[in-house]
């Protein structure tokens, strides 16, 4: 008897409880759904984790200063494989099954390339966060990362001026990433009237640079410029040029503070450029690393110049969203061009053609690992991405 | 004189990474495409060495035990169970790979890793600068072509194995412990192949898919230069300085394919490839 009376009073306890639970969501409005696509699996592997937690910090703290209209954020995470096959995939289920408000993601060009007409048949907006080789143009996306214009600049100014460097080696992945970059860089080394005396690429997953360290070599060249795949390209290459003995000023294009770190004492001296270093020295960036390390603890991974524009992403929706009054995609899209939010970059508004003039920062490696700024450049332009877009 | 040098040092490379997998496929005519993955942890036995402090000599031996371990379980477990069924049994090690990989993931993250190399700088050679390291895997390979060598043709075990590679039957029947043949040869090829994997790791980077690059071009040469050592050795010379050359003088894009290229023509014109006779 003791037993079933326990029993009933459980019974109702739950019951109580569950219509309390249902009559709390009754009252609470639909969450704002935000889509984020990244490569989980395969090359961009690597980088995902860390843009996957930035976004996450972004969410929360949106959250926690009362969401959007009062409504919820919750992100919606979906493997895009690297790739365009994974990205077709990634993107019909957030945009049509999720049915995300907004995607805002970091991915690989051939991943965007196939993700776009997919957005627009989905008619939302679209926020890319990935720096790339520039001019890709949709009324539904913004950018708020680097392209080449904003980067390439910075390194070959500060060889010719500051090293007396007149003819450069090029290397790089065989990718649209790494020959669009290389182009864009030759191109503005020869109209600043220097030499460009070789230029070679490697096929993305070679590892073996032998023939190409020769040929640079034999070039004589006074420095070298590289622009291969994230990840593993970037260390072969380092070592190898290391190992024999190459001591020419060396600057990397496509080098991330964490790979940076992981290639140890042959990293050191390489000359970096980006638009975020961890050792940017602003208050806002303080801040952002200790709200970092506060919410993933030591799970943390490095925040880079691939996590953080996301972070910002999702902040400057929000803005916009707030901006637009409502989340229609029209006026929200009219409003991403508009807000400005400051973060640990500076502050940056897309409005220079849907992209963003950035602070960009020269670095070099140092023995540790970390990379020590040497220039700061203010509101870099872009130059003209995308004239044919409002 | 550094082209020499490239295609000299490329021929002792391949050799090394090759190596394993052709004592693996003599003896079982198994092409083992979990070889990719030995490799790779060899890579991760010497960012074991770096992480203990130890010198980064150490780091040869310590990857050889380790494949040879890892070989010699596998053997037992999955390669055994397979031997009447070779075209499943190259499924099993193709499976295998991908599961070695993913392990080797799980432990230490999908992230590039960096190993102490134990030999740094250039040294002046012959009126050029060449990476010492290069040089010194010349000899290196020598010494695996010198002690595989004796392994096959002045040792016991390389009785026993050059009879299995000629009538497995008739060597049971002779008493030969076949089982025990095969298990050896399996963890050799395995710690040779760990062996070149922490040989690669001052050129390489240390991630779960460095052994992958390396696979293709080691399947091809074994497939050209058959069961012998010495073929072996002419295949990484003639291939390895083919790569080098073109790569040179044309660009290394088409580099990369002239292995896997060649390799199919010279099959095609010489089905035995470099083996005698």
């Amino acid at each position: 008897m003791r037993t079933s009376n326990r029993l009933f009073t459980a019974t109702l306890a739950v019951l109580a409880a569950l219509s309390g639970v249902s009559s709390a969501t009754a009252q609470v409005k639909p969450p704002v759904v935000i889509g984020t696509a990244v490569g989980l699996s395969g090359a961009n592997s690597v980088v995902a984790p860390s843009v996957v937690q930035a976004t996450q910090l972004a969410v929360d703290e949106i959250n926690a200063a009362g969401g959007i209209f009062g409504r919820k954020v919750v992100l919606e995470v979906a493997d895009d494989g690297s790739g365009a096959a994974g990205a077709q995939k990634a993107y019909d289920s957030l945009l049509f099954q999720k049915k995300v408000d907004a995607i805002i993601s970091m991915e690989t060009s051939a991943a965007r390339n196939a993700a776009l007409p997919i957005v627009t048949r989905a008619r939302k907006p679209f926020i890319y966060t990935s720096f790339y080789e520039g001019r890709s143009c949709n009324r539904h996306m913004f950018i708020n990362a680097w392209v080449p214009e904003q980067q390439v600049a910075s390194v070959v100014d500060y060889f010719g001026a500051k090293l007396g460097t007149k003819s450069y080696f090029l290397v790089g992945s065989d990718y649209a990433f790494g020959r669009g970059m290389l182009e864009f860089t030759r191109k503005y080394i020869t109209a600043k009237g220097h030499k460009v005396v070789g230029e070679e690429y490697l096929p993305m997953d070679g590892s073996d640079w032998t023939a190409i360290v020769s040929k640079l070599k034999a070039s004589g060249a006074d420095a070298l410029i590289s622009s291969t795949a994230g990840g593993a390209p970037n260390v072969t290459l380092t070592k190898q040029l290391r190992a024999a003995g190459v001591t020419i000023p060396f600057g990397n294009l496509a080098v991330d503070e964490g790979t940076a770190k992981s290639m140890g004492s042959d990293g050191k001296d390489v000359y970096t450029a980006g638009s975020y270093y961890t050792s940017i020295d602003t208050p806002r960036n303080k801040a952002f690393l200790a709200a970092m390390a506060k919410r993933f603890g030591a799970d943390m991974k490095t925040p880079n110049d691939l996590s953080v524009p996301q972070y910002e992403a999702v902040w400057a929706y929000k803005l916009a969203a707030d901006k637009a009054g409502s989340l229609e995609t029209d006026k929200v899209l009219k409003a991403l061009g508009e807000v400005s939010f400051d973060g640990p970059r500076g502050a940056i508004k897309m409005d220079k053609q849907h992209h963003a003039a950035l602070n960009m920062y020269l670095g070099q490696v140092q023995a540790d690992g970390s990379v020590k700024i040497l220039e700061t450049f203010q509101g870099v332009d872009p130059g003209t991405q995308c004239p044919n877009l409002k | 004189m550094t082209l020499v040098l490239d295609m000299l040092t490329t021929a002792a490379i391949l050799y090394g990474v090759a190596a394993g997998l052709l004592i693996i496929f003599g003896v079982m005519k198994i092409i083992n495409f979990a070889h990719g993955a030995f490799l790779t942890v060899g890579g991760y036995a010497a960012l074991l060495v770096t992480h203990l402090g130890w010198n980064p000599w150490w780091s040869l031996p310590v990857a050889f035990a380790l494949g040879a371990v890892c070989g010699a379980v596998v053997e037992r477990l999955v390669m055994k169970p397979l031997y009447k069924r070779p075209l499943d049994a190259i499924l099993a090690t193709w499976g295998l790979a991908i599961v070695i990989g993913q392990c080797i993931t799980l432990v230490f993250d999908r992230g590039v890793q960096f190993v102490q190399s134990p030999l740094s700088g250039a040294v002046d050679l012959f009126g050029i600068s060449y990476s010492s390291y290069r040089l010194l895997v010349i000899p290196l390979s020598l010494a695996v072509i010198g002690l595989l060598g004796w392994m096959m043709n002045g040792s016991r075990l390389g009785l026993g194995t050059r009879a299995v590679i000629m009538n497995e039957d008739l060597a049971r029947a002779l008493g030969i412990n076949t089982g025990l043949v095969r298990l050896a040869t399996f963890s050799l090829g395995a710690g040779l192949a760990g062996l070149a994997g922490a040989l690669i790791t001052p050129l390489s980077s240390v991630d779960p898919n460095m052994g992958v690059p390396w696979l293709v071009n080691a399947f091809m040469i074994v497939m050209v230069s058959g069961v012998s050592l010495v073929s072996l050795g002419v295949a990484c010379l003639v291939l390895g300085s083919a790569q080098v050359l073109v790569s040179t003088w044309a660009n290394p894009i088409l580099g990369g394919l002239t292995i896997v290229v060649l390799a199919a023509v010279i099959l095609r014109v010489r089905p035995e490839g470099f083996a005698r006779g």
